[in-house]
C-alpha cells in the first residue's frame, strides 16, 4: 500500500484533481467558478499524460546527432499536452465572453437565479 | 522511482491550491488561487523534465488566463458574501468520491512512473528520437514532432486558436478587436 | 429584468478599471522591450532549444497587456490598431496554410518540407510555421484581451430592437 502511494503518486494525484475539478463543475454556484474547476480537471488529466511519459534518469527531449536508447524523455504526450493546453485557453476564452453576455442579459451570475428567471 | 522530497512538497502545494480555489466563496479569491496552482503545476512540468509544457503552462496558464478571468470579473460583477468558505454539500462530495474511488482502483494496473514503460520507450518513441535531427535538421524533438511530423494537428490548433478569437467577436456582439 | 444597452450607445468603461501608479508606469516602461525581445527570442529558438511559437506568441502578446496596465485600457486600445491585431492573425494563419499547401503543388505531400528549393528547407520552413504561429497567437491574446475589456456591446451601425 504504502510502496504503491510511494510509486505512483503522480496519478493518485491526478485523480485527487479530477475529484476537485468535478465537484467544482457540479456545486459551485457562480458561474466563473465553474470554468475554473473545468480548468482545474483539464489540468489533471495532463498530469496523467506526462507522468507517463516520464523515464527515470533520463533528460528533456533535446536531441542532438546521436541519440542512445532510453536517454531522453518520450515526446510524443508532450506534444499532445501542448495543443491541449492552447486548446483549453481558447475554450476558456469563449466560455467567459459567453458568461459576459449572459450577465448583460440575467444581470446576475448566480446559477440557480438564471434558471429561476429562464422558467418564466 | 522513489517520491523525492520536492515532488511531494509541489503536489501537496498544488493539491492545497485547488482545494482552495474549490472551497473559498470569493471569486476573486478562487481566481487568485487558481493562478498559484497554474504555477505549481508548471514547476512540476520542469521537474518532469517537460520544459516546453512549462513554459506554456506557466505563460497561458498562469498568465493570459488570470488576467481573462479578471477582465470577465470586471465587466461582470464580484458578488459580496459574508462567509468564508462555501457550505459542502455531502451529497456531491459521496458521488465525487465514489467516482475518485472507482478510478484509483485502476491505479495499480499501471506502470510505475519512470520505468521504460511502451508508452515511453516503445517502437515509434525511439523513431522519432533517432531520426529527428536527420530528418528535420532541428534539435527540439518536440518542435519536429509538432511542426514537421505532425504538423496538420498543429494547423488545427492554431485554427481553433484562430476561430476562439473570432467566436469571441460574434458572441459579444462586435465587429473589431477593439 | 435584462440589462438592455440602447442603440448606439458609447463603449464604457467600467470605474475603477484603471489606477494610475507611478511605479507601475516607471517599471514598464523599461521592462517592455526586454520583454518583447525575450519573447521573439523564444519564437526563434524554438528550433534547437524548448520554446516555440505558442510560447513566443503569448509572451509577445503579453507586452501590450503590460502597457494597458501601466497607461489604462483606452489609450492603449487607440494606440494598438484594431485593424493590425486582426491582420497579423489572419496573416499567420495564411502563412501556415500557404507553407503547408505549397508543398502539394510542388507535388509532394502536405507539409512536405525538402521540395522546396532553398537549402536547408526543413529548419526554415519549420522556423517560418512557427513565427506564423506566433503571430497568431499574439494577435489573438491581445484581441482578446481587448474584446474581454470592452465587454457587451451592440455591434455598431443596426439598430437593434428589444431582446427578449
Amino acid at each position: 500500500m504504502i510502496d504503491l502511494l510511494l510509486t505512483r503518486y503522480n496519478y493518485y494525484a491526478t485523480m485527487l484533481l479530477l475529484g476537485i475539478g468535478l465537484y467544482m463543475l457540479i456545486e459551485s454556484e457562480n458561474l466563473v467558478k465553474k470554468v475554473i474547476g473545468m480548468n482545474i480537471f483539464q489540468t489533471g488529466i495532463f498530469l496523467f499524460f506526462i507522468s507517463l511519459a516520464y523515464v527515470d534518469g533520463a533528460s528533456a527531449p533535446i536531441v542532438g546527432k546521436d541519440v542512445e536508447a532510453g536517454a531522453h524523455v518520450s515526446p510524443l504526450p508532450h506534444v499532445l499536452i501542448l495543443t491541449a493546453i492552447v486548446v483549453g485557453v481558447a475554450l476558456t476564452a469563449v466560455a467567459l465572453a459567453l458568461i459576459i453576455r449572459i450577465y448583460a442579459e440575467y444581470g446576475t451570475l448566480n446559477e440557480s437565479t438564471i434558471e429561476e428567471l429562464n422558467h418564466d | 522511482m522513489s517520491a523525492t522530497m520536492i515532488e511531494g512538497v509541489l503536489l501537496a502545494f498544488v493539491l492545497g491550491c485547488a482545494l482552495g480555489a474549490a472551497v473559498l466563496k470569493d471569486v476573486l479569491a478562487s481566481v487568485i488561487a487558481f493562478a498559484a496552482y497554474s504555477l505549481g503545476v508548471s514547476v512540476i512540468w520542469v521537474v518532469l523534465h517537460a520544459p516546453d509544457v512549462g513554459l506554456t503552462e506557466a505563460a497561458v496558464g498562469a498568465g493570459i488566463m488570470t488576467i481573462l478571468f479578471l477582465l470577465a470579473l470586471s465587466n461582470t460583477v464580484r458578488p459580496s458574501h459574508d462567509q468564508f468558505f462555501e457550505s459542502i454539500r455531502l451529497r456531491t462530495v459521496l458521488g465525487v468520491g465514489a467516482f475518485v474511488v472507482v478510478m484509483a482502483a485502476t491505479v495499480p494496473a499501471l506502470p510505475e512512473i519512470g520505468s521504460s514503460a511502451p508508452v515511453s520507450t516503445g517502437e515509434v518513441t525511439t523513431y522519432y528520437l533517432e531520426h529527428a535531427y536527420k530528418e528535420t535538421q532541428v534539435k527540439n524533438a518536440v518542435t519536429a514532432v509538432l511542426a514537421a511530423y505532425r504538423g496538420f494537428d498543429t494547423l488545427g490548433e492554431a485554427v481553433v486558436v484562430f476561430a476562439a478569437g473570432a467566436v469571441a467577436l460574434g458572441v459579444l456582439r462586435r465587429e473589431v478587436f477593439a | 429584468m435584462s440589462a438592455d444597452s440602447d442603440q448606439g450607445r458609447e463603449r464604457q468603461e467600467s470605474p475603477g478599471l484603471y489606477v494610475e501608479s507611478t511605479v507601475i508606469m516607471t517599471t514598464v516602461r523599461v521592462i517592455a522591450p526586454f520583454v518583447l525581445t525575450f519573447g521573439l527570442f523564444i519564437m526563434f529558438h524554438g528550433a534547437d532549444t524548448p520554446g516555440g511559437g505558442f510560447q513566443g506568441g503569448v509572451v509577445a502578446g503579453a507586452v501590450v497587456m503590460m502597457l494597458a496596465f501601466a497607461y489604462g485600457i483606452d489609450t492603449t486600445r487607440d494606440w494598438a490598431d484594431a485593424r493590425l491585431v486582426a491582420l497579423l492573425g489572419a496573416l499567420g494563419v495564411l502563412t501556415f496554410v500557404a507553407i503547408g499547401l505549397g508543398s502539394i503543388a510542388l507535388g509532394g505531400v502536405f507539409l512536405e518540407y525538402p521540395l522546396y528549393p532553398i537549402k536547408k528547407a526543413s529548419k526554415y520552413g519549420m522556423e517560418l510555421v512557427e513565427l506564423g504561429i506566433g503571430a497568431i497567437v499574439a494577435s489573438i491574446a491581445v484581441g482578446l484581451f481587448f474584446l474581454l475589456a470592452a465587454g457587451f456591446g451592440h455591434a455598431m451601425d443596426e439598430p437593434e430592437g428589444d431582446e427578449s
